[in-house]
C-alpha cells in the first residue's frame, strides 16, 4: 500500500480533458443501457464501482505491496489497515438481519481447492504487482503492466472455472462459519474479537518498528468500508471482483466457438444464469466496468494516463504469468483479496482466514520469484 | 512496443471492451434485475462457490 498518491497528488494536476469527456460519455452510455434493463439499482452499482475505482487509484490502496513490505521488511501497518477495513465491513455484514438488510455474507467451503487456490493466487499477485482490485484499478489508470496482466487474469480464471468442479472432489469440509452460537450478538462479538486480535497484533508489530498509520491510509480505509457497506446493502452480498473476469473469459470463449456451457461450472445455476444473460446483468462484472471507468476518469483528470510507460519485457512476462496464476487461484480459492480475504473474514467464514494464511505463504514464494522477472524483492 | 504508447493501447482496449459489453448486452436476453451466482441455489458466495456440506 502506497501512502501517498504518487501520480495523482503532489504534482500539478494537468487534466486530459478530451479523455475525461470520452470516458464520462462511455460511462453514461453504459449507465443508460443498464438503466433500461436493471433500473436504478444497476446504475447505482455501476456508479459505486466507479467511485471504488477512483478511490482505490486516488489512495493507491492495494494489498500486494503491503503484504510484500510485511514479508520483506516486517512493515505491518498496511496489514493493520486491511484488518481495520475488514472489521468495519464485519460490523455490517454480520449484523445484516438486525439492520433490516436482505443481504448475506460470503461463506465458501473449506476445501483442498481453497488451500491450493489461495496459495497460487498469492504467488501471482506478487508477480503481477497487484491483486484482483489492484489489476483492475491500475488497468483503469492506464498501467501498461496491467494491460498485460488483466487479459491473462481473465484467461486464467476461465481455466480455473473448468478446473474447480474436479478440484472440489479433492476434499472439502463444507462451509465453516466461525462461532455458530445461535446468537447473533455472540457470533458478531467473537468474529470482531478475532479480527481485532489480528489487526491489533499487526498494529502492535508496526508500532514496535515505529510505524504510524497515516491519516491518508485511515481515510482511504474508512471510505472504502463505507462503499463496501453500500455495495452489500444494494447488491445483497459482499463486493466481489473476479467472477466478472471469469464471465468475460467465458463470453469471449463462447464467441470463439468454445462450448463453455458444457463445462460443469457453467451448468451450476448461478454461473449458467450469468452466461446466458448480459455482462451488465451480473453484479461483479457490472462493478468491474464501473471500476475501470472510475479509475480511468480519475487518471485522466490528474493527467496520469500520459505519464504511463511500458515496463521491461521480463516484467510484462511476470505480469502475464501472475495474471494466469491469479485467475486460476481466484476460482479454486473462491475469490481474491476482496471476495475471499475481505468478504470471507468479514462474513465470519473460516475460509477467509485460511485464504489469508495461504495467500500470504504464496506471496512469500512469489516474492522470491520476482527477481527472475526483473522485479525488485 | 516503444512506438505504441500504453495510452494508445489503453484507449483501444477500453473502447473495444466497452463496445463488446454493449454488444453483448444488446444481444443477450433481457432481464428485469441484476443477479449474482449467490442469488440462486448451489452458490454461497458471489464468486459462484458451491454450497457443500
Amino acid at each position: 500500500m502506497t501512502y501517498q498518491a504518487t501520480n495523482l497528488a503532489g504534482q500539478a494536476a494537468s487534466p486530459e480533458r478530451g479523455l475525461v469527456v470520452l470516458m464520462a460519455m462511455a460511462g453514461l452510455a453504459l449507465a443508460g443501457l443498464v438503466a433500461l434493463d436493471t433500473g436504478a439499482r444497476g446504475v447505482a452499482l455501476l456508479a459505486l464501482g466507479g467511485v471504488l475505482g477512483a478511490v482505490f487509484l486516488g489512495f493507491q490502496y492495494g494489498f500486494a505491496s503491503a503484504w510484500r513490505r510485511f514479508l520483506v521488511a516486517g512493515e505491518a501497518i498496511g496489514l493493520a489497515a486491511h484488518f481495520l477495513l475488514i472489521g468495519l465491513c464485519a460490523l455490517v455484514f454480520l449484523t445484516a438481519p438486525s439492520l433490516g438488510l436482505a443481504a448475506a455474507g460470503s461463506v465458501a467451503p473449506v476445501s483442498v481447492s481453497l488451500v491450493i487456490g489461495a496459495f497460487i493466487f498469492g504467488i501471482g499477485m506478487q508477480l503481477a504487482n497487484g491483486c484482483g482490485s489492484g489489476v483492475l484499478f491500475s488497468f483503469g489508470g492506464g498501467s501498461g503492466r496491467m494491460m498485460v496482466a488483466l487479459p491473462f487474469f481473465v484467461f486464467g480464471s476461465l481455466l480455473g472455472s473448468f478446473l474447480l468442479p474436479a478440484a472440489l472432489e479433492w476434499g472439502s469440509l463444507g462451509q465453516v462459519p466461525i462461532a455458530v452460537a445461535g446468537n447473533a450478538v455472540a457470533t458478531t462479538g467473537i468474529n470482531l474479537a478475532l479480527i481485532a486480535l489480528a489487526g491489533g497484533g499487526f498494529f502492535w508489530l508496526a508500532r514496535r518498528r515505529g510505524e504510524m498509520m497515516p491519516r491518508r491510509l485511515i481515510a482511504g480505509t474508512v471510505i472504502i468500508a463505507v462503499l463496501c457497506w453500500l455495495v452489500f446493502a444494494l447488491s445483497g452480498h459482499p463486493w466481489g471482483v473476479t467472477f466478472g473476469f471469469t464471465l468475460w473469459g467465458a463470453k469471449i470463449a463462447s464467441a470463439l466457438g468454445v462450448t463453455v456451457e458444457n463445462f460443469a461450472f457453467w451448468q451450476w445455476p448461478g454461473p449458467r444464469r450469468a452466461l446466458e444473460h448480459s455482462v451488465l446483468a451480473d453484479v461483479s462484472s457490472l462493478m468491474d466496468f464501473g471500476m475501470v471507468l472510475g479509475a480511468g476518469i480519475m487518471a485522466a483528470v490528474s493527467g496520469g494516463l500520459r505519464r504511463q510507460d511500458w515496463p521491461p519485457v521480463r516484467q510484462l512476462a511476470g505480469a502475464a504469468l501472475g495474471g494466469v496464476l491469479m485467475g486460476i487461484g481466484a476460482r479454486l480459492g473462491f475469490g481474491c483479496n476482496i471476495g475471499a480475504f475481505l468478504a470471507g473474514i468479514a462474513s465470519g467464514s473460516l475460509h477467509g482466514w485460511i485464504w489469508f494464511a495461504m495467500a500470504m505463504a504464496g506471496s512469500w514464494v512469489g516474492i522470491r520469484t520476482r527477481p527472475s522477472f526483473g522485479l525488485a524483492v | 512496443m516503444a512506438r505504441i504508447t500504453p495510452k494508445f493501447v489503453y484507449l483501444i482496449v477500453l473502447l473495444a471492451g466497452l463496445g463488446l459489453a454493449a454488444g453483448d448486452h444488446l444481444t443477450s436476453r433481457s432481464m428485469a434485475g441484476l443477479g449474482a451466482p449467490s442469488d440462486l441455489g448451489n452458490a454461497c458466495a458471489p464468486c459462484g462457490a458451491p454450497c457443500t456440506e
